[in-house]
């Protein structure tokens, strides 16, 4: 049978694929850093030493990290705010990681590894301020797929139910105030409110903030398209499919209802439309008779299969360019094809097996017929002993016809590509 | 030992509450100066091990 098995697609959705998620597996402490490498297909090590800068700026990078451990999914489950949220004994979980968090900040205040309260404290305010805000518009990663996906068992169970409108306007809410505020805060306690020479920074603050709030809308928008964009791609690729199939298989079955009373057209009929079927399915490209020797082979079969009906099933292993000894194994091929197509081509299918490496090319036909003695051919039959023995030899190469005990025919004809 | 299953609430509770009991008699013995701005982190560190150990107990128990 001609091609190859073809690979099922990976089942994974494209959508996990875009996604962030932690690794706790592949991590050091909440895979946070091994998730973002992963998704940007980077060393997870340069993420760390990230991280830990940004923790030496006043403990930045701690309070990062922890926003990202709750917020970020794993690949396993769903994220840490998620498996919190339904029971009301988790608001003390929330607090209790609010009030590490104050108290790491505090600390690193103490020791001197500070910029400034009035940059660390807004910043922080603006970061919680901007994940509630980021969250109720994105979404967790439970809530944002599709009611109709399939999911894991460890997904279903941590799967988190969409809020209500009005609780999530709230919260949003709150985060909008929440980053607002930080960014009054931060004009205000650098001087920038007072002073009318501070307007830019002033404004630079206010479009942050206002890019803050707005990026997770601008997000969405992205996502939408993105979505819309891939089920046009797919309707496409369904009117494709369906042209293809009106095309081809539903004209040759038209064709074979009208030749119902010619078994062997039939036959060929079918033959012919399972290459092009098969071709098609693996999306490889029709074969180029005049230029590789297995396309040459491919056709060669098919012409004989047509004419002389039966089934030829032709495997290729490697190919070559038709030169001048690629033609003389192709042609001796060619007729021990249409040799055993006339005298056994009832019997059974025939296969055909070429190989081709940069050393040689053996080319194998078989057949199920009651095979023959070479040596006991007729004077006046030229076919074998000229146009596969003898045009062999001329370009070097050799041919053996071996026939079983019980019938069938095998011929093999061998090459050496760099023989002269 | 016996075969009664470990709490593990009780015993972060504990670890923590017996920290902040050591710090606050090493400043009452003048071994180490703990003002304010010490001793505020280590009460909410507690505080706040205590809240999330139990928290996610609960969520457990669910």
């Amino acid at each position: 049978m001609i091609g190859a098995m073809a690979v099922p697609a990976d089942a994974a959705p494209a959508e996990d694929m875009r996604r962030i998620r932690r690794d706790p597996e592949a991590g050091m402490i909440g895979g946070v850093c091994a998730g973002i490498a992963g998704r940007a297909g980077i060393d997870p090590i340069i993420i760390r030493l990230a991280f830990v800068a940004a923790a030496l700026f006043s403990g930045v990078g701690l309070i990062a990290y922890a926003l990202a451990w709750i917020f970020i999914p794993a690949r396993q489950g769903g994220t840490v705010a998620a498996r919190l949220r339904p029971a009301r004994g988790n608001i003390e979980a929330v607090l209790g990681i609010g009030l590490l968090v104050l108290s790491a900040a505090l600390l690193l205040r103490a020791v001197g590894w500070w910029v400034s309260d009035a940059v660390v404290w807004p910043a922080i305010a603006a970061a919680i301020g901007g994940a509630l805000v980021w969250r109720q518009f994105v979404g967790p990663a439970g809530a944002a797929a599709p009611a109709e996906a399939p999911r894991g068992p460890v997904q279903a169970e941590t799967r988190v139910e969409p809020l209500p409108g009005a609780r999530r306007l709230s919260v949003a809410g709150v985060g909008v105030t929440l980053v607002l505020g930080a960014a009054l805060v931060f004009l205000w306690a650098n001087g920038a409110l007072d002073a009318a020479g501070d307007a830019v920074l002033a404004t630079v603050v206010v479009v942050v903030a206002l890019g803050l709030i707005l990026a997770p809308v601008w997000w969405r928008l992205g996502r939408n398209l993105a979505a819309e964009r891939a089920e046009r791609i797919r309707s496409q690729e369904r009117a494709e499919l369906g042209a293809h199939l009106h095309d081809s298989v539903l004209q040759t079955l038209a064709l074979m209802q009208r030749r119902a009373d010619d078994p062997r057209e039939v036959a060929a009929l079918a033959r012919r439309q399972e290459r092009e079927l098969r071709a098609w399915l693996l999306d490889r490209p029709p074969a180029r008779a005049g230029e590789s020797l297995a396309g040459a082979l491919e056709a060669a079969a098919a012409k004989v299969e047509e004419s002389h009906g039966g089934g030829i099933e032709v495997v290729t292993v490697g190919d070559c360019a038709l030169d001048d000894r690629a033609e003389a194994v192709l042609a001796a091929a060619r007729e021990a094809i249409l040799n055993a197509a006339k005298f056994a081509g009832d019997a059974g299918p025939i296969d055909v097996f070429a190989e081709v490496t940069p050393q040689r090319i053996e080319v194998f036909v078989r057949d199920r017929g009651p095979g023959f003695d070479p040596g006991s051919l007729p004077d006046d039959r030229q076919g074998v002993r000229e146009s596969i023995v003898g045009r062999m030899e001329r370009h070097g190469g050799r041919t053996e016809i071996r026939t079983g005990a019980d019938g069938g025919t095998e011929v093999e004809l061998s090459l050496e590509r760099g023989a002269s | 030992m016996s075969g009664r299953p470990r709490d593990t609430v009780s015993l972060v509770a504990g670890l923590a509450i017996a920290g902040l009991g050591v710090l606050l008699v090493l400043d009452a013995l003048e071994a180490l100066d703990l003002s304010l701005a010490y001793l505020a982190p280590a009460v909410t560190a507690t505080a706040g091990a205590i809240l999330l150990v139990h928290g996610l107990s609960r969520s457990r128990e669910r």
